[in-house]
């Protein structure tokens, strides 16, 4: 857990450092590290050694978690430029998205009075992927500037649509009567 | 002098010698051990051909203690010494337990921390208990492989909270068991499937046992399997299915009162009348003084409730899992439940395939644990299983006006570590609690409490000046470790545990000394041949790294001060005490760090080389 001494999450991973990722390349040098370092493979070692086995993988995993998710990836490669970001204190300055906000949590709000809710689910669920790729997009193209107070409002935008999807999943499980 | 002959170039010691390792399925009803042995996995049976091992241990007038059938025979003559179902006691609480054990025939106590019972033979913990069961189940192993067992890999529901499984490890600790892994019960039914290198793919396994229902979906991927999503219903099983019939049994013979024999015999009556709609088409029984005829359709309409219920959990771990019902590839099949044809018949609806039935059910949990031990204890070689399971429930820290700030999400992949940063509130404040819980909920009283951490030793400073790093560890068999440190001074701070439910180590301490009494047992000795073990292991694995790695990693200096000390623990395991054998095991650890660190490291570039080289 400690920064400096240790690999940053990408060259971990044996990737280059690119927001735009080989999902397929990451899992599989994901699952060829965990082989090797896994405490699984010390189970019959010694303590230290099972804990550093613990320690390591453990590290694995966070670089496969954080560089999996595009959101997690963003902060994360933000955080390497020396712009790490105050996820508590964000306010938007942008009409536009504003007004998208208002848009998607409206249709969320509408789901329970649809005729299908599934469907409407389903179109809800399309709105949301659609904002965060064009998010994305645009994430990758202030980070490759060098603009990062703009990269930096993009995250902030991938949060809210995330937490907007996260909500939905909750809503779903009500919805369909999980 | 032996040193040079276990660095013996390209040996490993002993390369002929298989290790003996069992896989234990610990069940609220039966127990199993099973064993990798002539080329095929199998369950061990007792002297009488038994391969179920009731979970139920007596302890007789005579100071005996006696586990499983035999025990069995006296849960109606002395029912107050006969302890059954004690799983379900486990990482549990008073609290937790006093309403649904109420008709249990023995006395509880609420003991701080851990329910504890009441028995003849003093006040026992539910661990003592399980660690009689397991030490019933390796003693049979031992006479069955003729040997002394070098791990064993021990089952758990894949619901179990990190009380439940401290326990489980307590358990196997007082048993003298090595264990090399708590497994998921349902990651065991997959790999005793065989369910790996050959098939890429999802596999939900669907556990229905007595009492609880579990679902689990696992990726398998090249000899990876992953868990992706766990959940259930841990009041949904078999025992279910015999109420409703006793509830309709009830209805038609329109009688409402029953006491808690005539109770206890109908539900046995609605156990074997759906024991029968197995096979049969009808059923009969018998309520008071009539006698009920059951249609298998009639039985199939009861149950349907209870089966929507397994399936709307499905539902959810799949859900969870980011799948659908047809990405799965296999179902697998496990616990007594599974038997009812219209369990299959659902499960086979609603995942579009016929579900795994080849290996019995109750056994598939123990023989897949086995198959395990055998990888982990080091019997095989070449392109492994690797198993990567999930935290089922999301560890968080109380926060101001008890709510709960998740620091862990639950089905994150394990081993896993998270750091938090905490500030003191009070000027020279030296010490602070920490309050972890695990569960989903938002106010920390609808948590499970699992431990207090105090730390101490923060150095004084103005208040809000300190940054204490805390790191919350889970390791592979999803048990949590706390670490702490003061950020601007580096100073380590000492921690306290206080397990909620669970035993503090001076408990296991003790419990240990009082196992070694009962068994007439020298503690000294058996100190003494423990640090042996310890420390033969040790240089063994040492003397077969630096053999590899030795030359590579290491500077010809740090090698010879490295073989000194190892020296130093070779003349130590022959001659010294148990107290200076882990003294010197403590050295050479400490010595070996960078080496191990290093070794890990390489080991690592190295995998990354080879998977760039597969893809070229």
């Amino acid at each position: 857990m400690s920064e400096g001494s240790q690999l940053d999450f990408f060259t971990l991973l044996g990737l280059e450092k690119s927001y735009d990722i080989d999902q397929a390349a990451l899992t599989a040098s994901y699952r060829q590290l965990q082989r090797s370092a896994h405490p699984d493979r010390f189970a019959g070692g010694d303590e230290r050694q099972r804990l550093l086995a613990v320690q390591k993988s453990a590290q694995i995993n966070e670089a496969y978690e954080t560089l999996r998710s595009a959101t997690r990836r963003a902060a994360y490669m933000l955080k390497l430029a020396g712009h790490a970001v105050d996820t508590s204190a964000t306010t938007f300055q942008d009409p536009e998205f504003l007004m998208q906000q208002m848009q998607l949590r409206e249709e969320l709000s509408d789901l329970h009075s649809a005729e299908d809710p599934e469907q409407a689910l389903d179109r809800f669920y399309a709105d949301v992927d659609n904002a965060l790729r064009s998010q994305r997009q645009a994430f990758q193209g202030f980070y490759e500037l060098g603009d990062y107070d703009a990269a930096k409002s993009s995250y902030a935008k991938l949060q809210f649509l995330e937490k907007l999807r996260y909500e939905a999943e909750q809503k779903e499980g009500e919805l369909l009567d999980f | 002098m032996a040193l040079m002959q276990i660095s013996e170039p390209g040996q490993s010691p002993e390369p002929h010698q298989r290790k003996l390792a069992v896989g234990i399925d610990l069940g609220t009803t039966n127990s199993l051990v099973a064993t990798f042995r002539n080329g095929s996995l199998q369950v061990l049976a007792d002297e009488q051909g038994r391969a179920l091992l009731p979970s139920v241990v007596h302890y007789a007038d005579s100071g005996n203690v006696v586990v499983g059938d035999e025990a069995q025979s006296f849960a109606a003559e002395d029912p107050s010494n006969t302890l059954a179902s004690v799983k379900r006691l486990m990482g549990r609480s008073y609290a937790d337990v006093s309403a649904t054990e109420q008709l249990s025939t023995y006395e509880l106590i609420d003991t701080e921390g851990m329910v504890s019972l009441n028995t003849r033979a003093g006040v026992r913990s539910p661990v003592q208990v399980s660690a009689e069961i397991l030490r019933a189940l390796a003693e049979r192993a031992q006479q069955s492989l003729g040997g002394e067992l070098q791990g064993a890999v021990i089952t758990v529901p894949a619901y179990f909270d990190d009380g439940q499984r401290q326990a489980t490890k307590d358990a196997a600790k007082l048993a003298g068991l090595n264990v090399l892994r708590l497994l998921n019960e349902p990651t065991a039914a997959a790999v005793a499937y065989g369910l790996d290198e050959k098939e890429e793919g999802a596999i939900a396994v669907f556990d229905l046992g007595g009492g609880t229902f579990d679902i689990s979906v696992l990726q398998m991927s090249k000899g990876v399997f992953e868990v992706l999503s766990t959940g259930g219903d841990s009041a949904l099983g078999g025992d279910d299915f015999d109420q409703v019939i006793a509830a309709w049994a009830m209805e038609q013979a329109g009688e409402s009162n029953l006491d808690a024999r005539q109770r206890r015999q109908l539900l046995d009556a609605c156990r074997a009348a759906k024991e029968c709609l197995t096979s049969a088409e009808t059923a009969e029984l018998r309520v008071a003084e009539q006698t009920l005829s059951l249609a298998r359709e009639q039985f199939n309409a009861l149950v349907d409730p209870l089966i929507d219920r397994a399936i709307r959990a499905c539902k959810r771990a799949l859900r969870d899992a980011k799948l659908s019902s047809d990405d799965i590839l296999n179902v697998v099949m496990v616990g007594g439940s599974t038997r009812v044809p219209r369990v299959r018949e659902r499960v086979a609806q609603w995942f579009g395939r016929e579900p795994l039935v080849d290996l019995d059910p109750d056994k598939v949990v123990a023989l897949g644990a086995a198959s395990q031990a055998d990888q982990l204890v080091g019997n095989r070689s070449g392109d492994e299983t690797l198993l990567l399971d999930v935290i089922p429930l999301s560890l968080g820290i109380e926060t101001m006006g008890g709510l709960t700030e998740k620091v862990i999400h639950r089905n994150t992949t394990i081993p896993v570590a998270m750091a938090q940063e905490f500030t003191t509130f009070k000027d020279g404040q030296t010490a602070m609690a920490i309050h972890v819980v695990q569960g989903e909920r938002e106010l920390v009283d609808d948590c499970r409490s699992l431990a207090r951490f105090e730390l101490g030793g923060i150095p004084p400073m103005v208040a809000g000046a300190a940054r204490i790093l805390v790191t919350f560890q889970v390791d592979a068999d999803g048990l949590l470790q706390v670490s702490a440190r003061e950020e601007t001074t580096g100073v380590e701070s000492q921690i306290q545990v206080k397990p909620s439910y669970g035993l503090s180590d001076t408990d296991i301490a003790d419990m240990l000394t009082a196992s070694f009494d009962a068994a007439g047992e020298d503690k000294e000795a058996r100190a003494l041949r423990e640090q042996q073990v310890e420390a033969e292991a040790l240089l063994q694995s040492l003397s077969a790294a630096l053999l590899a790695d030795g030359e590579a990693l290491l500077s010809e200096e740090e090698q010879r001060e490295l073989l000194a000390k190892m020296e130093q623990l070779h003349n130590e395991k022959a001659s010294g005490s148990a107290a200076s054998i882990a003294r010197q095991i403590e050295i050479v650890g400490a010595a070996s760090e960078t080496f191990a660190e290093r070794r890990m490291d390489a080991s690592i570039k190295k995998a990354l080389a080879g998977r760039r080289v597969d893809e070229l």
